[in-house]
């Protein structure tokens, strides 16, 4: 394998995949990498909280629970005992644009794990019973991270206000008595709208004969039907932002007091992504990180304080978060955070500066490179959120490609007060 | 939904397993006394190939080291080497690994300190650089020692509120009385405060020494390579005139079977721990063991299948085996509501006797192995993974061979096996429950013998039976 130097001088290998789509639509990604007996399959879907049906908040996600309670050909939980008890594991996230299921399967077991979720993806029988069960249990979910976790109801609150228009502002986890709404009949026209070959993505990473795997995609993912109908997609565009809306809310579980910001930037796929990626590592990550010097550690006014690009295949936001120090006022917090924008936009980063997160945004992409999964993962993200999977062997390019310069721009271009959405979250 | 999917199809069978390619680790001693052991990428046609390095530091005397009064002393420890050395502050430390992109993290067990890095291959030879400094010549600056002592007291607090962590605390202090693995690694609020500078300098000073470190490295990095590196870099470190500290006598109380409550009234479950002292990473037992505890453990183990499946009395149930250098614990553990107490330790209790009175089938023993072995294959996927293993194994004066051996000796564990190991242990066991006892201590009172109540405010884990002197 031929190694292309990228980054900070750092030579990584290029993720080696094939990829094709079946003749119903399903495309196919596949890493032959043997370094050890196992093997990652993942399918992922374009469907994710945005496209939650009207007044059925949140379905997407309580739908991923769904998908592991029975087909026409198994019990529920027939996918946990084909996992777990071979030694595997198995899970699913649901994301805004992307629902994701996945099994680490000894590779023996490749055969095993392909049948099954071709098996999801063709049918599903629900009955009434598991339906209300696993209803109940997505709503304790919420209960769990949104109202008893600190700050969990947080996240809900910047995308709710954030978006105007854009479905994004209902998040994911979504709503319980939008859930308590939902019937069975709601399921069998989620599963037929969404959960077909052609709005799918298939990747296997790991030890395997592609030939050999290959024949068993095409033997039961190639018999699961295309439907004519179209798929339904989100084509409500968010209206530039032209003045910064504040709110300030008070909870009963708020340790100490918060502030957000929340700016929007574009999808993914946009040129913007990489340097936007860049501000975020600069900002937030490590200790050595500007927020965490500088409000957590010299000023000592918050005691965390991140920052984040939220990337999407629709246009999402860039935001920063601080938790005060007791007993300052979060006045003194939101005046530190201002400070460190405002320098963003001011003083070019440093040239030691710049390679440190190079270096560091290398680094990480460099060990997520180390499990099947993490691979598999990225691949199908990529396919889906950016619609590029080979787009993750040029990043570090990318990553070095930004300059100081490019640091400053997107500051001024998107940092802005105007493109600001300002969430106060303070105790009662 | 109704496509044309053939009903009822089962799923194929898994075709022949693919044995895992390990890499073959190869050890020296340097001339100071330190062990090295090196380890190479994987070579398997299409690997892909990861430009990483993985270097791990161990050194032996760990919280079991420390007395009782100074309990904490080797975490806390443990925790300063990053926080300032003689040429940098903890900032510069912070801003010198992020700068090379590598993590390089220290941490403290009972038997041993360990400080590990990830780098990568370009940069390594400068993070190796840094490993040895903080390893070396940390330099313990008092606000330091204070700050990072103000934090470890404040996060005891938050690891007190939960009931499941609270009661393995008071498990450790059950099993281990005032033998070297009863109190608290992470210490008390009492002990920690005691702790200054001039003990860490002490303890730092007395077992972080050439011959009583292992050091390993591995990864993007011929043996050979790693060699040369750690001659380079440690070769002039020089052992200390005096002699290595002897180990501290190992005194574990017989077990007994006996239940403590701990009565935390705003609890919002029950923390149920039902354990004893078990045995030894070397025991030749120990395969038997990991294979019983697999028995139990699990969606699909017995303790899950019979205290959430067939019950519903908890979101899960499971067991551990913790061993170590010296005899460590086994333990089962589940959280259940306070109402379900007396019912869910009658159950775990009967699971556990179940397993010792009759033998599991051979087909049980199938999946859960397998459960084992895909453990154990996932936790040496990465770099890090394998030195993780290692490290282990050398700690535990395991031979390395035991890396490509484990699998091999976990498959020959039969039936009778498994069954001697549960009659030998599941035997004096001990019960301790977390939560609000006025809903459950007096069925439990009622039903077991040996039963001590220690209301929340009376519980100090700094003492041997964890109760406050009046």
């Amino acid at each position: 394998m031929t190694s292309t130097v990228t980054g900070a001088g750092i030579a990584v290998a290029p993720i080696d995949f094939t990829d094709r789509t079946l003749p119903n639509g399903l495309r196919v990604l596949l890493v032959e990498d043997h370094r050890v007996p196992s093997v990652s399959i993942n399918v992922g879907y374009r469907v994710g909280g945005k496209d939650d049906p009207p007044g059925r908040s949140g379905f997407a996600h309580l739908f991923e629970h769904l998908m592991f309670k029975g087909t026409k050909n198994t019990r529920p939980e027939t996918i946990d005992r084909l996992t777990e008890d071979i030694g595997g594991l198995n899970n699913a996230f649901t994301a805004d644009d992307i629902t994701n299921y996945y099994e680490v399967v000894p590779s023996n077991y490749l055969e095993t794990l392909l049948w099954a979720e071709a098996d999801r993806m063709g049918s599903l029988a629900v009955i009434e019973e598991h339906f209300h069960t696993e209803r109940d249990v997505v709503i304790g979910e919420y209960d769990q991270r949104i109202l008893a976790e600190p700050y969990g109801m947080l996240d809900e609150l910047v995308n709710r206000e954030s978006f105007v228009a854009h479905p994004y502002k209902r998040g994911v986890i979504g709503d319980p008595a939008n859930l308590r709404a939902a019937t069975l009949d709601d399921v069998v026209a989620f599963h037929r709208t969404f959960y077909r070959p052609d709005n799918a993505v298939l990747v296997v990473v790991g030890d395997f004969d592609p030939a050999q795997a290959n024949a068993w995609i095409d033997k039961y993912f190639g018999r699961v039907p295309q439907p004519a109908v179209p798929i339904p997609r989100v084509e409500t565009v968010e209206p530039p932002q032209t003045a910064e809306r504040t709110f300030t809310y008070r909870a009963a579980n708020v340790p100490l007091p918060a502030v957000e910001y929340a700016y929007h930037i574009p999808a993914w796929r946009h040129p913007d992504a990489a340097p936007l990626d860049i501000v975020e590592t600069l900002l937030g990550m490590g200790k050595s990180s500007r927020l965490y010097q500088s409000l957590v550690y010299r000023q000592r006014v918050a005691t965390a304080a991140h920052a984040g690009a939220d990337l999407r295949e629709h246009p999402g936001l860039f935001s920063f978060r601080a938790i005060a120090s007791t007993a300052t006022p979060i006045e003194k917090v939101r005046a530190a955070l201002d400070a460190e924008i405002a320098r963003l936009r001011d003083e070019l980063p440093a040239a030691d500066e710049m390679e440190r997160v190079r270096t560091q945004i290398a680094s990480s992409f460099v060990r997520s490179r180390q499990t099947y999964n993490n691979i598999a993962v990225a691949l199908v993200r990529s396919a889906i959120e950016r619609d590029d999977p080979g787009a993750l062997n040029s990043d570090l390019d990318r990553y070095r490609a930004v300059t100081a310069a490019d640091v400053q721009r997107i500051a001024r271009k998107y940092l802005t007060v105007e493109n600001r959405t300002t969430i106060e979250y303070l105790p009662l | 939904m109704t496509q044309s999917i053939p009903q009822l199809e089962k799923p194929p069978s898994p075709g022949a397993p693919n044995r895992a390619e390990l890499p073959l680790p190869v050890e020296r001693t340097l001339a100071n006394g330190m062990r090295v052991i090196a380890f190479p990428q994987r070579s398997a046609p299409k690997a892909y190939a990861v430009p990483l390095i993985a270097a791990q530091l161990i050194v032996r005397g760990g919280a079991s080291a420390e007395s009782e009064a100074e309990a904490g002393l080797a975490t806390l420890t443990t925790a300063l080497l990053t926080q300032g050395t003689a040429t940098k502050s903890a900032v510069e430390i912070a801003q010198a690994v992020d700068g090379l992109g590598a993590r390089l993290d220290a941490a403290s067990g009972y038997d041993a300190a360990v400080v590990s890095l990830t780098a990568l291959t370009h940069v390594f030879d400068k993070a190796f650089a840094l490993f040895d400094e903080i390893i070396r010549q940390p330099s313990f600056p008092q606000a330091e020692v204070e700050r990072v002592r103000a934090k470890a007291i404040g996060d005891l607090a938050l690891s007190y509120s939960s009931p499941s962590a609270l009661a393995r605390f008071v498990a450790q202090r059950v099993a281990f009385a005032a033998a070297p693995y009863g109190h608290p690694v992470s210490g008390t609020a009492e002990t920690l405060a005691t702790l200054d500078r001039d003990r860490v300098v002490a303890f730092h000073a007395r077992y972080f020494r050439p011959d009583n470190a292992t050091l390993i490295v591995g990864g993007d990095c011929d043996p050979q390579e790693a060699f040369a590196l750690a001659e380079r870099q440690f070769g002039g470190w020089r052992a200390p005139a005096t002699l290595l500290p002897a180990p501290a006598p190992s005194t574990t109380p017989a077990p007994m079977s006996r239940v403590v409550i701990v009565d935390k009234p705003d609890a919002g479950r029950t923390a149920i721990i039902v354990g004893r002292v078990g045995i030894a990473r070397r025991s030749p037992a120990y395969a038997a063991g990991v294979v019983a505890t697999a028995v139990l453990s699990g969606y699909s183990g017995r303790l899950n299948q019979e205290v959430r499946v067939k019950r519903g009395l908890s979101y899960g149930a499971g067991a551990q085996l913790i061993a170590r250098r010296k005899p460590g614990m086994f333990l089962s553990s589940t959280l259940v509501d306070h109402t379900k107490v007396e019912e869910a330790v009658a159950v775990v209790l009967d699971t556990l006797r179940g397993l010792a009175a009759a033998p599991p089938e051979a087909t049980e023993l199938v999946t859960r192995k397998a459960t084992i072995s895909g453990g154990f294959s996932r936790s040496i996927e990465t770099i890090d993974g394998i030195a993780g293993v290692l490290g282990e194994l050398a700690l535990y004066d395991v031979p390395l061979s035991e890396l490509g051996d484990y699998l091999p000796e976990i498959e020959a564990v039969d039936p009778a096996m498994v069954q001697r190991f549960a009659a030998a242990t599941f035997d004096d066991l001990f019960v301790v429950l977390v939560g609000d006892a006025r809903i459950f201590g007096e069925a439990i009172a009622r039903e077991y013998d040996n039963v001590t109540t220690i209301p929340l405010d009376q519980l100090d884990l700094g003492r041997p039976d964890a109760i406050k002197t009046s």
